[in-house]
């Protein structure tokens, strides 16, 4: 539509096709996904673009000087307007940042929540950077993202609705409750973590945006523990609630006490003083509150008797077998550390693909 | 019943006008948390009492004209709603 943008699209285009599209979105750690938008101007805009040239041919009105003059004056009056939305909408939204906590993928995403759900044979939470910004998550599996969250949120607000209709007590309204209810205590925690932040002073690079990601978290244990409760009555609810509370609980000392202990406590050297105390037990505090919201937002809705109780049984059983196995073998990890398990621990952190990707480019002639 | 935003932001209502009633004179100064007690000395890190008083004062300050107006809009909107 614009005259200067025709030109200006076709002379952007060859620049960047030069780089290859590998190096361009792995080196440049501030792109978090591959630049598509070269292509789409070169098949998107140059539709639009050939009207004008058959304008003519249509009709004397369109022909008239006066009115492309107009036409000319309204594209242009459109995208002025359409620049100063966009920064009014950065000023208040951070819209890249948020652009960085969306930057996941399926591996990503695959990975995550299997580190939600078993958190415990996971050994480097260290976040990764990269010329001092992060790197987005879907190369970091230890990078906060909002995606996980976000789906997880309206997951759950479905499944109340659709644990509340297996009860008969559903109605349209009550959606809506929910997620009303579940979003004003999401707030709650996020403003009592960040007044304890403020209150001990902790010097830390954690935003509001992450304390969000963190607190989100715990809606993914929560989804198993309704849906297990959906199944399999009230012991299955129980077992796999508490299953999850733990792992969430792991999860968050684990993954906080790099962001809110000092440098020296992070890395197991003990640090006296009351300051160190003091964040050790807000990290604590913090992992703790995740199962006390897990339990507050759940438990009401599962209430009803177990009707496939033959079923639950079984399940009960299966569950303790299964928790009895992975126990042993995790004391069995634990225990051969240093000999048997070791060599299979290390062959599994070095094989992640996405972890040598890293390791190439920000060593290799990425850098260029 | 449950706990909604609407009661969050009730919620907040009250306790910000509850942390900008305190007075510095008749009540701070006596507990022991006027402006003038209780800070630390030069690059010491301040404890949690004194990022409390910094808190309590700086919402006394900048919420002191917002309040009003959105204390008289509750006010109005819960006489003629409410």
């Amino acid at each position: 539509m614009n005259p200067d943008g025709g030109p200006g699209g076709g002379l952007r285009q060859p620049s960047k096709r030069r780089l290859p599209a590998a190096s361009s979105s792995m080196a440049d750690p501030h792109q978090l996904f591959d630049d598509t938008s070269s292509s789409a101007l070169a098949s998107g805009y140059a539709a639009p673009q050939s009207p004008p040239v058959g304008y003519p041919a249509q009709g004397s009105f369109l022909a008239e000087p006066m009115s492309s003059f107009a036409m000319a004056y309204g594209s242009t009056l459109a995208s002025h307007s359409k620049e100063i939305v966009d920064k009014n909408i950065d000023r208040f939204i951070p819209m890249t940042k948020l652009k960085y906590y969306f930057a996941v993928d399926t591996v990503y995403v695959g990975k995550k929540l299997g580190l939600l759900l078993f958190p415990f044979m996971h050994q480097d939470w260290q976040v990764r950077y990269q010329q001092d910004t992060p790197v987005a998550p879907r190369f970091d599996i230890n990078a906060p993202d909002l995606y996980i969250p976000v789906m997880a949120f309206i997951t759950y607000i479905l499944v109340a609705g659709l644990a509340l209709g297996t009860q008969n007590r559903f109605s349209p309204d009550i959606l809506g409750l929910q997620a009303s209810s579940a979003l004003a205590w999401l707030i709650v925690e996020v403003l009592a973590i960040l007044l304890s932040l403020y209150l001990v002073t902790v010097n830390t690079d954690l935003t509001t945006i992450d304390l969000v990601a963190f607190s989100g978290y715990k809606y993914v244990g929560m989804i198993v523990g309704i849906v297990s409760g959906l199944l399999f009555g009230k012991t299955g609810y129980h077992l796999l609630l508490s299953w999850c509370c733990l792992s969430i609980f792991v999860f968050m000392i684990r993954t906080l006490r790099l962001k809110i202990l000092s440098e020296a406590a992070a890395e197991g050297v003990l640090v006296r003083g009351a300051k160190n105390q003091l964040r050790m037990y807000l990290t604590m505090a913090i992992a703790a509150l995740q199962p006390l919201f897990m339990y507050w937002l759940t438990f009401h809705l599962v209430r009803m008797a177990c009707e496939l109780f033959l079923l639950s049984s079984l399940w009960f059983l299966f569950v303790i077998f299964w928790m009895e196995t992975i126990s042993l073998w995790l004391f069995l990890c634990n225990f051969y550390q240093d000999r048997a398990f070791y060599h299979w621990g290390e062959r599994v952190f070095v094989s992640d693909p996405g972890h040598m990707l890293y390791v190439f480019v920000s060593a290799g002639p990425g850098q260029l | 019943m449950a706990f909604t935003l609407y009661a969050l932001l009730q919620a907040a209502l009250l306790v910000v006008n509850a942390i900008a009633v305190l007075h510095e004179e008749r009540f701070l100064r006596n507990v022991g948390w006027g402006t003038d007690q209780g800070i630390g000395g030069f690059g010491e890190e301040p404890g949690i009492k004194a990022q409390l008083m910094n808190l309590i004062r700086s919402v006394r300050t900048v919420m002191r004209v917002p309040l009003i107006a959105v204390n008289s809009i509750t006010i109005v909107l819960l006489l003629l709603f409410g």
